[in-house]
Formats: C-alpha cells, structure tokens, sequence
C-alpha cells in the first residue's frame, strides 16, 4: 500500500513515516502543498494522509485541486485545526476523515486501514482471498492450520495481490504500490518478491503472464 | 428617543400659527381702521350736506332744510344722528329722541373724530367740525353707531381664521408627507440594522441621505474591522493549535513509546501532563474562537448550514447508518455567528452520533429563548458522571475519555453562549438527552429596534 503523508512538521513526519513503513505501507512525505499536490495526482496512491496548515499551499486547496481533477484516492485529513467550521470544510472539500491532532498512531493507523477497505470493499483487520488469509496486524497469512510469518516487503505485495484477486497486475503497478518514491524501482526487485513467495506458500500462488504482470489466486 | 419627525412637525406648527396669527392680527386691525376711514369720510360727507341745508335768519334762528335730511335719521335711535348748534340754539336729529350728543369745544374750522357711548349705550363714531356760516359760528356732530361695522369686521376676521386653520393643516400634512418621504431611506436604514442584528445581512445599505451617509459609512468600516479582527484572531489561534499541537503529539507518543518503557510511572505521568495541555489548549482556544454576541455576523441559518453539517457527520462516521430526525419548529436561523452555531451544534450532534445505536432526534424550540434539544439511542451515561456533569462540570483535561469529554466541551461552550445546559435520560429514545437553551442571545437576537 502507497501511502502519501503531506506533514510540514519534520519531526513528526520521520515518526509517521517509521509507524506506518512498520505497518506496510510505503510512505512519500513532502513538508509542502505545491509538491504534495504534484506528486499526488502524479502517483498512483491508495490513500493520502494530509495536513491542512502546510507551506506554500494550504491543504485544504490541495485538496480542492485534486479533487477538481477527478482524483478519487481516499484522503484522511490530520490537522491542529479541530473546529467544527474546519471539519465541515475539509469533508465538504472531498477528504474521507478527518483526525484532530495531538492523535494516537494506532488512531491513525485504523482510520486508514479503514480508509482503504473502504476504497477496496474489504472488511475487517485480515484480508481473505482464494483460500488464504491475511492478518494485517501480525502480518502473516494462513491457508487451513498453516501460517506463515512473512517480511516487511513480501507482506506488503501479498496484500496488494490479495486486494486484487485474479487481476492481472504489472510489475510497474505493483512497483508503484509496494515502494515509496525513493525506493531502489529495479522491476527485477519485484521477481525476487514474487519468487520468495512462490517459495514460501506454493509455487501456483502468483501466476506469472508473459508480457503482462501476474496474477494472484487465479486457479489456472 | 426624539423622532425627527414629531419635531419637525411641532417647529412647522408654532412658525405658522406665529405667522398666520400675526397676519391675522394685523389684517383685522387694517380692515377695522379702513372702514372706520370710509365711514368717517361718510360721516363728513353728511355733515356737509347738513351745513348746505342749514339757513340762519337774521335773528339768529337757525332752521334745517328738511330736503337734505336723509331718512335714517329720523328714525329714533337708528344708530345715525346729528346735531346742529348755532351758538346757543341746537337742531338735534329726531333720531335722537330726547337724548343728545357731547359736541366737544372746537375753533372754526377745526374737525375731530371720536369715539363716544351714544343712546342705549351705542357705541358711536362721532365726526365733530365747527364753521362760520352768515356770520355765526356753527358746531356740527355727525355719529354712526359703529357695532355693524364691527360685526362685519368680526365676521370676516372669524372666515379669516377658519381659512388659516385650514392652511395650517393642509401645509402639516404636505410637510408630513415631505418629512416621511424624505426620512424613508433612514427608515430603510434602521429595517437594515434590524437585520443586522439577526445576521442577516453583512452591513448597512447605502442608499440614505447624505446626511446620515457619513454615519452609515462609519458603521459599516466598523462593523467591516471587527469582522476582519475575528477572522485574523481566529486565523491566529488556527496557527497557534498547528504549531503547538505537533509537538504535543510527538510529547504524547514519545511518552507511549515502547523505547521509553524503561520507566513506566514517568511514562504515565508524561502522558497523563501532556493530555491535560491539550485539553487546557483546546479549551482555551475554543472559547477564544467564539464570536459571542456580534453585530453583522452571519448567523447559522438552519436551511442552509445544518443540511451541511450532517453530511458531514453521515461521512465522518460513514461505518455507521444515523437514521436523524429534526423538528425545527419554524426556527430559520440561530441567534449565533455561523462559525459558534457550527460548534455548537457539531459538538451536540457529534457526541449523538458517536454514541447513538441508530437514531438521532434534533428538536428546536424557540419560546421564551432558544431550546436545542439532541436525543439518541445509545447506552446514555451513568448516573454519577450524569450527576458531576450537572453540579460542576467535567474539566475537559481530568475528564475520562468517552461521553465525558465531548459533554463537557458542550457544556463550556453552552456557558461561554450566555446559555444554560442540562443532561437526561431520553425518554422517546433512551439515551443521552442534551438540552441546551440559549436565553439571553436568543432574546438579542428577537430584540426590536
């Protein structure tokens, strides 16, 4: 899961980041709207994290702009600002959430968690996809009495393959999920990760399709 | 409070009746004086007219020419007499009866006017000459009796009044229609403060008379500056919670961390210190935040600002289906600015729907003040928070976290209103019942100028 966080507060934000990059999500911050706005209707994210008072351009116009442009990535707003005023705006504005700050990180953790089953149609803390079954909070996945422990990274392919269940997902797509920005993007990286997890749990978990990307769960 | 208008119309009054009294005063006096003339010029006329008819023997008897007598004074007491007196034998009129005329002392050819009481105490106008004629002196009196004259002259000084009155009238009820005219801008003005005080409008017309423009302009920069001066001070505050509240984050979580566990009572009590900031903060602020009772703010119109705030509670708690019911009562507008109303209710509403299982009801009243009352169908709260909540409050930062919290920043921002708050037990839905009444604001805000 790509996770934008637009924060202008440094300290804050590397806290943020470290958090959410141990929950699985690959997190981009910038400390600016201009950049925020740019690279969030640039890249493909599965939610926003944003800040309404940020530099050079407040969060809210962010907000506006994308929304004006069709971008429909759920946006969870984390601001000071806790006047109903602020929040009526914020959600009128298009946001999904809206969390008042100072704020528990495991608050915050759920309401994206919540964010992205609402965005995927998935319900509750474990994702369950052609016989196998994710925990998100231990981040392991189980078929029958069988569990294994999984890695930060193969954790994190496999709930995007079990997101999208018999889609055909390109190693650029799943690059663009898996890693943040400045993440080493050798597409050879998501072989070795596809590879890992064929040895760990079966060999026909991810089909591979020449040319295409792969596909998971799909019987064939 | 002086009314332009009455005033206008009392100077108007007094400067007529002043004048038209005058002129008619004056009027009366000339119109008297004229006749008198004309009638004293008569009167000589006829005592001419006696002294040609007037034959003097050689002997000294005197004897009148009865041709030239005119008729009127020979009827007796007529109110037209004459007498003749050639030294010391007298022709009286025979209107005269046997009553006679005061022929005041006077040299040949002097003549005099005056004003005598004749017979049957006739007031008289007594033309008087004295001549020579064939060598003898002769005094002449020629009297009319004035009352006619003077009726006449009362008569028309009376049609003379009437007619003022009517003037006087007609011009007060011209100027009235001038005075209401004019001052209907000014009146326009006043229906517009009325509205300002209701919220619903920013500032005053400034379609008025030049004379009150510079008022109006100076209400408006006034009412512009403190508009600005909320805005800016709640900009302020807005950037103080940005900034301090980061940190107080990172204060918080760093006190949760597992690095710090080392020593778990200085890691609660961290947490516990940095919780109570926050609250006192969010306290703080939010009662700086409040614009309270000021004139040309927008106020929180029902139609149009609640619709808003409970799409936006529905996708807050998007998890959860409210079923909400409101009974507005014909109440269009709260007598709050827009942003304290969005408080209010956002806060009520909130707490409701946080711990509702499916229903909300919204009712408000406004009878004596404003009633706002927020019903859900949750588990309530217990009695004993039910009853601290009463009696003090909950401080904000030393309350348990759930119903509590949000309760006890409804119930300061109720008493920050001028309001008054109390907590029960649902009857129709067995949760939470808050009623929230606005008095003293609600009272400004219905207040008639």
């Amino acid at each position: 899961m790509r996770l934008l966080l637009a924060e202008d507060d440094a300290e804050l934000a590397t806290r943020l980041k470290r958090f959410l990059d141990r929950e699985g999500y690959a997190v981009d911050h910038f400390d600016n709207g201009v950049d925020a706005e740019f690279y969030g209707s640039e890249t493909p994210y599965d939610t926003i994290v944003l800040d309404l008072g940020l530099p050079q351009r407040a969060g809210l116009e962010v907000l506006c702009n994308w929304r004006r442009a069709g971008l429909k990535t759920p946006v969870l707003i984390l601001t000071a600002r806790d006047t109903w005023q602020e929040k009526v705006e914020g959600l009128q504005a298009g946001a999904d959430d809206y969390l008042t700050k100072p704020f528990h990180e495991q608050e915050l953790l759920a309401r994206v968690q919540a964010l992205i089953r609402r965005k995927t149609g998935s319900v509750g803390p474990t994702l369950s996809a052609a016989g196998w079954v994710l925990d998100q909070e231990t981040q392991s996945v189980s078929r029958g009495q069988q569990r294994w422990q999984l890695t930060g990274t193969e954790f994190r392919l496999l709930r995007y393959f079990m997101l999208y269940p018999g889609h055909i997902l390109s190693k650029s797509r799943l690059t663009e999920h898996v890693y943040e920005q400045d993440a080493d993007k050798d597409s050879n990286v998501i072989e070795v990760y596809v590879n890992r997890l064929r040895q760990k749990l079966g060999s026909d978990v991810i089909q591979t399709r020449r040319g295409q990307g792969y596909v998971f769960g799909d019987g064939a | 409070m002086t009314s332009l208008r009455s005033r206008l119309g009392l100077g108007l009054l007094s400067s007529l009746i002043l004048m038209l009294g005058l002129l008619w005063l004056i009027t009366g006096a000339s119109v008297r004086s004229l006749m008198e003339e004309q009638l004293a010029s008569r009167l000589a006329h006829d005592g001419e007219s006696l002294l040609g008819g007037l034959n003097i023997s050689a002997d000294g008897q005197a004897v009148l020419d009865a041709q030239r007598i005119q008729g009127i004074y020979s009827q007796p007491f007529s109110g037209h007499y004459f007498l003749v007196a050639v030294e010391d034998h007298v022709i009286r009129s025979r209107s005269l009866w046997d009553e006679t005329l005061q022929l005041p002392q006077l040299g040949v050819g002097d003549t005099r006017l005056s004003y005598i009481t004749g017979p049957q105490q006739q007031p008289l106008l007594l033309w008087s000459s004295a001549f020579r004629k064939q060598g003898r002196v002769v005094g002449l009196a020629v009297a009319e009796d004035l009352r006619a004259l003077r009726a006449g002259t009362r008569r028309m000084q009376l049609r003379l009044l009437g007619w003022s009155l009517a003037v006087v009238l007609l011009l007060l009820l011209i100027q009235r229609y001038i005075v209401v005219r004019t001052l209907r801008p000014v009146a326009a003005c006043a229906h517009d403060v009325e509205r300002l005080e209701q919220g619903e409008i920013h500032e005053l017309g400034e379609q008025v008379p030049n004379e009150v423009l510079p008022l109006v302009h100076a209400i408006n920069l006034l009412l512009q500056r403190q508009r600005q001066r909320l805005q800016r001070s709640r900009e302020a505050l807005g950037n103080l919670a940005h900034s301090i509240k980061a940190p107080l984050t990172l204060l918080q979580q760093l006190a949760r961390d597992k690095v710090a566990a080392d020593d778990q009572v200085a890691c609660q009590q961290l947490e516990r210190y940095s919780r109570q900031i926050s609250g006192l903060i969010d306290q703080s602020l939010r009662r700086a935040r409040l614009a309270g009772d000021s004139l040309g703010a927008s106020h929180f119109q029902l139609q149009r600002d609640l619709p808003v705030l409970v799409d936006t509670l529905n996708r807050l708690h998007r998890d959860k289906a409210v079923h909400f019911q409101q009974q507005l009562n014909n109440v269009t507008t709260l007598p709050l600015e827009q942003q304290d109303g969005m408080e209010l209710l956002g806060n009520l509403l909130d707490n409701a729907w946080k711990w509702s299982r499916s229903q909300v009801h919204l009712t408000i009243r406004a009878d004596a003040g404003l009633e706002i009352v927020v019903e859900d169908d949750g588990p309530g709260v217990d009695e004993t928070l039910l009853q601290s909540l009463m009696q003090r409050g909950v401080r904000q930062d030393e309350a348990a976290p759930g119903h509590g919290i949000g309760l006890s920043i409804v119930k300061s921002l109720v008493q920050e209103l001028n309001g008054s708050i109390s907590f029960s037990r649902s009857p129709a839905l067995g949760g939470l019942r808050v009623e929230a009444r606005l008095g003293s604001l609600a009272a400004a805000g219905a207040r008639q100028l």
